[in-house]
């Protein structure tokens, strides 16, 4: 199948309008950045605490932000995730007394984590608690074993590695019925009402990050931008010619800060998968610059006295098919992550959604333009044609 | 069949049945995966050294009063400065050299100097830090002796820079319960009551007029035992937890989980002594500056009787606790967490899920489209595509990396952008034979000319990922790793095995090919 019969777009004809939207974009993000919105960072970075808990029974964002608010919580950020409306990310959010020194603000964190921990259990499952009942939704698996292998000597150890698994499985068991189909006794079944109860909620994971650790990340991923950045330009300056070397320069820069910039628009917090994919996309841009500019520096042997506006216009031309279908299957694939990749990845296939979009536009409106207007400004008229 | 034809289909095989037998049967063992899809915890404490310079500030002091009365040298008081700083006080100018001739002789670690009647002597900057590098070893070792009595499959404890200590525990299911065991200092004393228990210091001090006693000092019950008020007990302990010989779990006169304990045969003359001397008194048993209980001495305890540690209300778990930090010792010094990363194992079964899923339906798609643009050349596509992930999952498994969560996104992503090579390819075979060259001589031309920028733009990847792995923490190291690792392998699949498949399929004499 044939994408396009020769294509013959003038590209490069519309690169001063370009130029500008790019400039308006990359201003007003940096704006955004610096006085307005500012960078959200996530728990990576030292800023607080993030949960993802499992309810028992469907609640609803609001109905938790409500129970959070009655306890002085109530700027806690509460997120709604997966499609079974049982579970929910919860980021503490209150500001954090920082008189303790920087050495306490980590079990500052974790007590907020307790107290919406506390708050989300609310009454539930005390009274069963102080009769000495056994919570089955949170109990681990050596005092399961061991609770039932008292009451069923030898068969303890199989059938509490069944309900864990169980439970694993289904992050949280919603009804003791929905044991019975594990293969345990109905005696034992009848045992487990008897001594156990099933709490409200389960902890899916609990992340906390101190200032100490979150300052150290914080100064790696910069370090890894960094770099990253310096090494690709060494290599593009390495196997192009300077010009090229800098417009290289230009869409980095481009790529970081366009997208840091959505980031900051939509409210989306940075973590560190989101440094790697930052530094992917700038990965995916360069790869698709250096394939344009190695068709264009190709052409140029063998186009000799066209002026380079055409042939750059030529090579992209020539390359579209190839920019369409890879970016199209990178698309796919990350549309695929974004679509079932499920809830802690989601962040990162958003922005390479962007990213892989962002890559082509600046290698054909911000690359190429650089290296022209770099000519037109350095080399003499005639020099062009060599 | 051509003779350099025949080697690179023998080459190609070795490398799948290479990467079949190391990746095979792709369970747990072969590839490892990391907390995030197996759940855990990740743990990164920081040892507090300055508490062993405090140790060994008070130590010093405690020797320096002993050498001076020894040497009979007059002094007032022997005070504590700060952090490894020692004065001693009052020292009369004839005696100085006498003085200096001690601490050259027995104070070899410190720095000293005199301003008048007052010796000042600084902790050396050298066993300063040999001293705090010894906890932080120390340290690693009581927790790895800790984690080991616990009972965990696979634990890695690892020190990290000068005084940090990483803790990974895959697959526990009660984390709050190891996070106390871990940092729980452990030390237990067994010290004379002076007085109490009294509802504040005001009561407690009544008999000492407000005072507390040079030797004496105050600690609080632990609430947690249901312990509560505050003890004026000696400072110095009469037996401490390293004087225990066995230690078992036991039930108190309530039925209530309690720990008992035989002591060695020193400690045990030294509580035995004790005890016949204060018949009576009280004696507290105290963890970690908590008082636990208080019990009244009411016979001289046999040396051999050893004794029990009550703990109140507690769980069959906190004794169990108790009993494996006493059997693996105290922490030199105290710690404090840095970072703390639960998973637990239902999250990452689910991550496990959908990542698989989002593979599969990244690979169909990515398939499909190839064979719908490219047809039977987009089969050839496919076969390298499948090809680059099998030979990342054997890499993995050589490699033993882990496999994480971004890291099974960096092999979904891999897969978009490994099938870009064969794009490139495919491309330039296109515009050759547009070009009207013939279909051999197009799809050489093709593989050639776009070698270059297939390398060029795997490189540059590879690169960003390099600096990932180097400055990136765990989940995303293994994001760097699946994506190294495919890209490095695109060259094989997609340059090498995709270029031979073209020579053994397409024939010499073809007029056309589906592309």
């Amino acid at each position: 199948m044939q994408l396009f019969k020769t294509p013959n777009i003038k590209f490069l004809k519309y690169k001063y309008i370009a130029l500008a939207v790019t400039g308006v974009i990359v201003l007003a993000g940096i704006l955004n950045i610096a006085v307005f919105k500012g960078l959200k960072l996530g728990v990576d970075f030292g800023e607080g605490s993030l949960l993802r808990v499992m309810m028992r029974t469907p609640s609803s964002e609001g109905l938790i932000r409500d129970l959070l608010g009655s306890v002085g919580l109530g700027k806690s950020q509460v997120q709604r995730s997966g499609n079974t409306g049982r579970e929910f990310q919860i980021r503490a959010m209150e500001t954090v007394n920082t008189k303790a020194g920087e050495q306490d603000q980590l079990e500052a964190h974790e007590a907020l984590a307790d107290k919406i921990i506390a708050a989300l259990r609310g009454e539930d499952g005390r009274a069963e608690l102080a009769r000495g009942l056994v919570d089955l939704n949170t109990v681990d698996e050596r005092t399961l074993s061991g609770l039932l292998e008292t009451a069923f000597p030898g068969s303890g150890p199989d059938a509490a590695r069944k309900i864990v698994a169980y439970r694993n499985d289904t992050g949280i068991i919603a009804d003791f019925q929905d044991l019975a189909g594990l293969g345990l006794k109905p005696e034992a079944l009848a045992f487990l009402k008897d001594k156990t109860f099933l709490g409200k909620m389960t902890i899916l994971s609990r992340e906390t990050v101190g200032p100490q650790v979150g300052a150290d990340l914080r100064r790696k991923a910069v370090q890894a931008t960094i770099w990253s950045l310096i090494g690709m330009l060494i290599y593009i300056a390495l196997r192009f010619k300077l010009e090229y070397g800098v417009a290289a320069i230009f869409t980095l820069a481009q790529d970081v800060l366009i997208t840091m910039s959505l980031y900051s628009f939509t409210n989306r917090e940075i973590n560190l998968p989101i440094i790697a994919g930052i530094l992917t996309i700038v990965g995916f841009s360069t790869n698709d610059t250096i394939v344009i500019f190695d068709r264009v520096r190709e052409n140029q042997k063998t186009m000799r006295g066209k002026p380079l506006e055409e042939v750059m216009n030529i090579s992209l031309n020539q390359c579209l098919g190839r920019t369409i279908i890879t970016s199209g299957t990178v698309f796919l694939t990350v549309g695929a992550l974004f679509g079932f990749g499920g809830e802690v990845i989601n962040d990162f296939a958003f922005l390479m959604l962007i990213g892989t979009i962002e890559g082509v536009y600046s290698t054909i409106y911000l690359s190429c333009p650089i290296v022209l207007l770099w000519q037109n400004l350095f080399k003499p008229k005639n020099a062009r044609r060599r | 069949m051509k003779k350099n034809l025949q080697w690179k289909v023998i080459l190609t095989l070795a490398v799948i049945a290479g990467a079949i037998i190391l990746a095979y049967p792709f369970n747990d063992k072969k590839i490892k995966r990391g907390l995030d899809l197996k759940g855990g915890i990740h743990l990164v404490l920081q040892v507090i050294t300055d508490d062993s310079i405090n140790m060994e500030t008070d130590l010093e002091i405690s020797r320096l009063e002993d050498l001076l009365k020894k040497n009979a040298i007059t002094f007032q008081k022997v005070t504590k400065e700060g952090l490894g700083r020692i004065a001693v006080q009052g020292v009369l100018a004839d005696e100085e050299g006498k003085t200096r001739d001690m601490f050259d002789q027995y104070s070899r670690d410190w720095d000293y100097g005199f301003a008048g009647d007052r010796a000042t002597l600084t902790l050396t900057p050298i066993e300063a830090q040999r001293l705090r590098d010894q906890s932080v070893d120390q340290a690693k070792q009581t927790i790895d002796n800790r984690i080991n009595t616990y009972g965990v499959a696979e634990p890695l404890i690892q020190k990290q820079g000068r005084d940090k200590i990483v803790v990974e525990l895959p697959g526990i299911d009660d984390p709050e319960r190891v996070k106390e065991l871990i940092k729980v200092t452990a030390v237990l004393e067994w010290k004379l009551v002076k007085a109490g228990p009294a509802d504040n210091e005001a009561t407690l001090l009544e008999a000492t007029n407000g005072q507390v006693p040079d030797d004496a000092e105050i600690l609080r019950g632990d609430p947690k035992k249901g312990q509560g008020g505050f003890y004026l007990v000696n400072k110095v302990s009469v037996i401490t937890g390293k004087d225990l010989r066995t230690i078992r779990l036991t039930q108190d006169e309530w039925n209530n989980p309690a720990v008992s304990f035989t002591l060695n045969s020193e400690g045990g003359a030294r509580f035995e002594q004790v005890t016949g001397d204060n018949i009576g008194k009280q004696i507290a048993i105290i963890l970690d500056k908590k008082v636990q209980s208080a019990p009244t001495v009411e016979d001289r305890i046999q040396r051999v009787a050893g004794g029990v540690i009550r703990l109140g209300r507690g769980t069959p778990q906190e004794a169990d606790d108790l009993i494996t930090v006493l059997k693996a010792g105290a922490l030199p010094a105290g710690i404090r967490y840095l970072e703390e990363r639960t998973i637990g194992p239902a999250l990452g079964a689910d991550s496990v899920r959908q990542g698989l899923i989002a593979g599969l339906v990244a690979v169909l798609a990515v398939m499909i489209f190839m064979v719908i643009f490219y047809k039977l050349s987009g089969l050839n596509a496919v076969f390298a595509l499948l090809l680059n992930v099998l030979l990342l999952f054997g890499a993995l498994a050589y490699f033993k990396a882990t496999l994480t969560l971004p890291g099974i996104a960096g092999i979904i992503l891999a897969i978009g952008m490994s099938v870009d090579a064969n794009v490139l390819i495919f491309e330039r075979i296109k515009e050759e034979t547009a070009l009207g060259k013939g279909i051999m001589s197009s799809i050489s031309q093709g593989f050639s000319r776009a070698f270059t920028a297939i390398f060029d733009s795997n490189l540059t990847t590879i690169i960003s990922a390099i600096f990932l792995f180097q400055f990136g923490t765990g989940p995303i190291r293994g994001y760097a790793v699946t994506l190294t690792i495919s890209l490095v392998a695109n060259l094989f699949t997609a340059v090498f095995v995709s270029h031979l498949l073209f020579d053994l399929t397409v024939k010499k004499t073809a007029k056309k090919m589906s592309i």
